[in-house]
């Protein structure tokens, strides 16, 4: 599979709880009154109305030596002990990539900009929770499509500027998953842009499965 | 024929068993990991009858043929340029081969793993042609039915049906794949993909895959209300469990077979298995399914309307629905310039508002002087499709336009409308027909406008007449009773009126009417129009096309929905009325827990409060109030608000306080600074600044909220911040520093590529001969980093306020 697949409308759940978790929030001891809690719910539902996720998703065949590279079919290297250790068990490799979009990050900004900061962070957090949450979708879906061949996607996944996983991969993994098609860009420094885009990198290993296991 | 009389035959009679995962029972006969099973199939054909034999002997009345990635788009991951029409074919005579005809074979189309438009990149159009290369190829081998599985897109699983029904009236079932939560990986529910289904023409629709007996039997149970056609039943064998590093589905064939009763009791006509499912648990199944009767189907099943995630049930006791109207053009300049230039933000805005304040469907009209309607109503219906859970209605006086948008959407739509002009009737029918779509039946002709009701009764009876030509009944049609302005003809509205009881009492209809055209040409429009809008409810309306943004109209709604006891026990009025955003105006108080409860607080412990509460909105006039009641600014800041903001951060260190209180609280104290500002520079009693700081994002960083809240604080704390902004080079901070000499100077940085900038601008300020202190922050900044280069750090707003003051000497 050399050509990305897209998801130009991923639909997900807001994840109320990761959001509040990611804002500092703690069951046992903050305190949140009626009418505070309705202006976050206010807000996460503004949020949920500006989010736009979009993705993309590439496997390719991997060869995982036993050092830190990792080479693609594509001809690629990404050097990574970590990605390496990662991905031992797998011949093939999961790229993908998500966006919220260019909308929320204008609210974001205008919020900010515009002196009401409170509502901004509110939105940030919401953001980075859906996109975090629109890769493990894309695991999910990937994931139910290469079942039939008794293979599984890993539960883990890399991305670049994580560990010894150098930021500059991003530049690999975004030409090989096309985002530019879904209105992502990348920056001298190897930055998405808007700024709530990532991608990752996951394996494609056998399933142990002993019974089951397969839909077809 | 013959096929479709003996499927139909069987599920009327008993529980028709299907057969259970195939490709475990391949790998059990070697077919190898990562192999394309369907090709392994074809290599080694007598695998794959025996599988195929296996089920049948266990007693599967239907075996699904090995073609479940048998599309070219699965097939070209495996090889190149492969014949997926042959493929089918030869997979499906193996099948027959193996089973003869006592037994039936389902031609199985699987997903192409792509989403299909606007959900996903693969064009609609594609997707038919390739499930229709699929068909011909299983029609050719010979299938008796056909059936669509493990769909996890409503609009692949819409794309295959299409295909089939373009090609063949063979019987076609259809099964989703649902998640642990009850929604496809795409979101959409059980009721809503039934509802679609059904309608675009599937003979059986249900669930297969992603949960065991127990996880299928409520989505069963949630679609058999509103199922017109047998429901279909696959689970796995359980959960899939971990022991000792494998994995496993548990369920032994015994168990399994156990929910055969359950299954049939809920609605099940085919029941089957899927993962972990082994030709024993299928034994299993059919020997308990013996004598076992299918529970009845329900005599009337109610109307409903679908998008990808939602279903609108349109039940004569339920609350009037509205459909929102503002997606039309018409008098909305910013909207005909968005829609000619192709853009879309203002008709997402309109549908998010709509739903939010009560539309139920949302009616689509781009019809305008200059614009291409049938290629920009298909933009607008995909646009809508992915923003807005809502149904639409489709708005069009073109039928080429209707025809294309309602091919396009991913649910069940409304056609608004279909009239009785003869030019059009016939085609806007066989297209509602074609693709299940219900419609708004406008009584009229073209010709003579019908004024009375009478008249109109006419025209209705004739459409529904025509209509049943095409296998439409009352349950498709909502009869439009037709608003005419009272100021042009004072009896207009009770022709209206009688119209809809006519409908609604004798003919037995749904009606709808769009209600503002009654006030046309009067003063004071909305209580003409609150008043029509009661009296048609009274006369059993069952949707109003209008705007739900007009809060008398909506209000009258739902207190004529408490009146007509079509909301049980006023819960929705109740809950509305209750709603402080809808008494205050939309102005809600945070009224924070911590806040002293206490009765007669004086202003300034007001003022207090409001900081502690973070109510931004009301600040101001606590102050005016305090210093009107002799509270000098100066007090004010220093004996109310200060403490209060310094109470904040206690609260938010001790985590009773989480960021966006924080930040409210701190948006409050500015928001009262700056309003007192005036009044301390007039008293000559302005707070001295504690000091200068300068912030900024490292240059190739461009994340600067944090950077953000740490300039609110110190601002709130009596500093003077300069902010130079986010991906700021070097030099330009240098230069800052130069030019400003702050106390402190702060960096911020998200990304650990970046982080180690700030290293290297501490490094250029020391060969400058610039000694002032930096403090450092920001997602992967760790106090171990900060150390290393000789720098502060804090770990958010409220710790960089603290260190701030200890190093200009400043203290709490």
């Amino acid at each position: 599979m050399r050509d990305p697949v897209f998801f130009h409308a991923i639909h997900l759940d807001m994840p109320v709880e990761a959001v509040y978790r990611r804002l500092g929030y703690r069951k046992a001891h903050t305190q949140l009154g009626p009418g505070q809690r309705r202006d976050m719910e206010t807000v996460l539902e503004d949020a949920a109305g500006m989010i736009e996720l979009k993705g993309s998703a590439l496997i390719l065949k991997a060869d995982v030596g036993r050092g830190s590279e990792v080479t693609l079919e594509t001809g690629d290297v990404l050097r990574s002990r970590g990605l390496a250790r990662m991905l031992s068990t797998s011949r093939k490799v999961l790229l993908m990539g998500a966006t919220a979009g260019n909308r929320i990050m204008g609210e974001i900004s205008s919020c900010s900009a515009g002196g009401n900061l409170a509502r901004a962070v509110v939105l940030d957090a919401a953001a980075s929770e859906m996109t975090d949450s629109a890769l493990d979708w894309i695991s999910a879906c990937i994931g139910q499509q290469v079942r039939r061949e008794g293979l599984e996607v890993t539960p883990r996944r890399f991305s670049a500027g994580y560990g010894d996983f150098d930021l500059t991969n991003q530049k690999i993994m975004y030409e090989r998953l096309r985002l530019g098609e879904i209105d992502v860009s990348i920056t001298d420094a190897c930055i998405l842009l808007p700024e709530k885009s990532v991608t990752a990198i996951a394996g494609i290993r056998k399933a142990e499965r002993k019974d089951g296991g397969k839909c077809q | 024929m013959k096929n479709r009389e003996r499927i139909e035959g069987m599920a009327a009679a008993r529980l028709v068993i299907l057969d259970g995962a195939t490709g475990t029972q391949l790998q059990a006969r070697d077919m190898p990991g990562g192999a394309c099973p369907e090709l392994w199939c074809l290599q080694n054909p007598e695998s794959i009858k025996a599988v195929h034999r296996d089920y049948w002997k266990a007693g599967a009345d239907i075996v699904y043929t090995a073609t479940f990635g048998a599309n070219r788009y699965k097939l070209a991951q495996y090889v190149a340029g492969a014949d997926a029409c042959q493929i089918n074919r030869d997979l499906a005579r193996l099948a027959r081969q193996a089973v003869g005809e006592t037994c039936l074979v389902a031609g199985d189309i699987g997903s192409t793993g792509r989403f299909v438009e606007p959900f996903g990149d693969l064009d609609f159009e594609e997707a038919v042609a390739a499930y229709k290369e699929q068909v011909r190829g299983l029609l050719e081998g010979g299938v008796d039915l056909l059936v669509i599985e493990t769909m996890v897109d409503i609009q692949e699983a819409r794309a295959a049906l299409i295909a089939v029904r373009e090609l063949t009236g063979t019987y076609t079932m259809v099964t989703m794949t649902y998640e642990s939560g009850g929604r496809t990986l795409n979101g959409t529910d059980p009721v809503s993909a039934l509802v679609t289904l059904q309608a675009l023409g599937a003979d059986a629709v249900g669930c297969n895959c992603s949960t065991g007996p127990e996880g299928m039997i409520p989505l069963v149970r949630a679609m058999a209300p509103y199922a017109k056609v047998p429901l279909v039943a696959k689970p796995n064998a359980g959960l899939p469990v971990l022991r000792g590093g494998e994995t496993f589905f548990p369920m032994s064939a015994e168990e399994f077979a156990g929910f055969a009763e359950e299954f049939g009791s809920a609605g099940v006509k085919f029941l089957g298995g899927c993962c972990g499912t082994t030709p024993e648990h299928i034994r299993m199944l059919h020997a308990r399914a013996q004598g076992l009767k299918p529970g009845k189907r329900k005599e009337h099943v109610p109307a409903v309307l679908s998008s990808a995630r939602r279903s609108v049930c349109l039940a004569s006791q339920d609350p009037l629905l509205i459909i929102g109207e503002r997606i039309n053009p018409t008098g909305k300049k910013d909207l005909q310039e968005e829609l000619l230039s192709g853009r879309m933000a203002l008709v997402k805005r309109f549908a998010q508002e709509q739903v939010r304040r009560g539309a139920a469907l949302l009616d689509v009209n781009v019809g305008m002087p200059g614009i291409d309607e049938t290629q920009t109503l298909r933009e607008v219906v995909k646009t809508l499709a992915v923003s807005t859970d809502a149904p639409v209605c489709i708005d069009s006086s073109v039928p080429e336009a209707i025809e294309k948008a309602l091919r396009i959407y991913p649910g069940r739509a409304l056609i608004n409308s279909i009239s009785g002009e003869e030019h059009k009737l016939e085609k806007l029918l066989e297209t509602a027909a074609r693709y299940g779509a219900m419609f708004i039946l406008l009584p009229l002709t073209g010709k003579k406008l019908p004024r009375s009701s009478f008249e109109r009764q006419k025209i209705i009876r004739d459409i529904h007449a025509r209509a049943q030509g095409y296998g439409l009944t009352k349950d498709d049609i909502v009869v439009d009773a037709l608003t005419l302005a009272v100021s042009a003809d004072p009896g207009a509205a009770k022709e209206t009126l009688a119209t809809l009881r006519w409908c609604s009492d004798e003919f037995g209809v749904r009606t709808v009417l769009g209600l503002s055209n009654v006030s046309f040409g009067l003063p004071e429009r909305r209580w003409i129009n609150s008043a029509f809008l009661a009296m048609a409810v009274s006369c059993g309306l069952s949707l109003a096309i209008a705007n739900p943004m007009g809060e008398e109209f909506m209000q009258i709604k739902r207190a004529s929905d408490v009146l007509m006891n079509h909301d049980p026990q006023a819960r929705e009025y109740i809950a509305h009325a209750s709603d402080p955003e809808e008494k205050d105006g939309g102005v809600t108080r945070p009224d924070a827990p911590v806040r002293v409860q206490e009765k007669n607080r004086s202003p300034a412990q007001r003022v207090y409060d409001a900081v502690i509460d973070g109510s931004r909105g009301e600040i101001k006039d606590l102050i005016d109030k305090a210093v009107a009641g002799g509270v000098s600014p100066r007090q004010l800041v220093n004996e109310t608000m200060v403490p209060a903001i310094q109470k904040v951060g206690e609260l938010y260190e001790k985590k009773i306080y989480f960021l966006p209180q924080l930040i409210a609280s701190a948006e409050a104290m500015k928001e009262g600074f700056e309003h007192l500002a005036p009044l301390l520079e007039a008293a000559d009693a302005c707070p001295k600044q504690k000091g200068t700081v300068i912030l900024a994002t490292v240059k190739d960083d461009i994340h600067d909220i944090g950077k953000n809240i740490v300039s609110l604080m110190l601002k709130n704390h009596g500093f003077h911040v300069i902010d130079l902004g986010k991906d700021v080079p070097d030099r330009e901070i240098i230069d800052a520093v130069i030019r400003h000499k702050p106390q402190v100077v702060g960096l911020s940085a998200l990304m650990t590529t970046t982080m180690v900038r700030m290293k290297g601008i501490i490094r250029q300020a020391r060969e400058a001969g610039l000694s002032c202190p930096f403090l450092v922050g920001g997602a992967v900044v760790t106090k171990a980093y900060a150390d290393s280069i000789e720098a502060h750090y804090a770990k958010d707003g409220v710790e960089a306020v603290r260190v701030v003051q200890a190093l200009t000497g400043q203290g709490a």
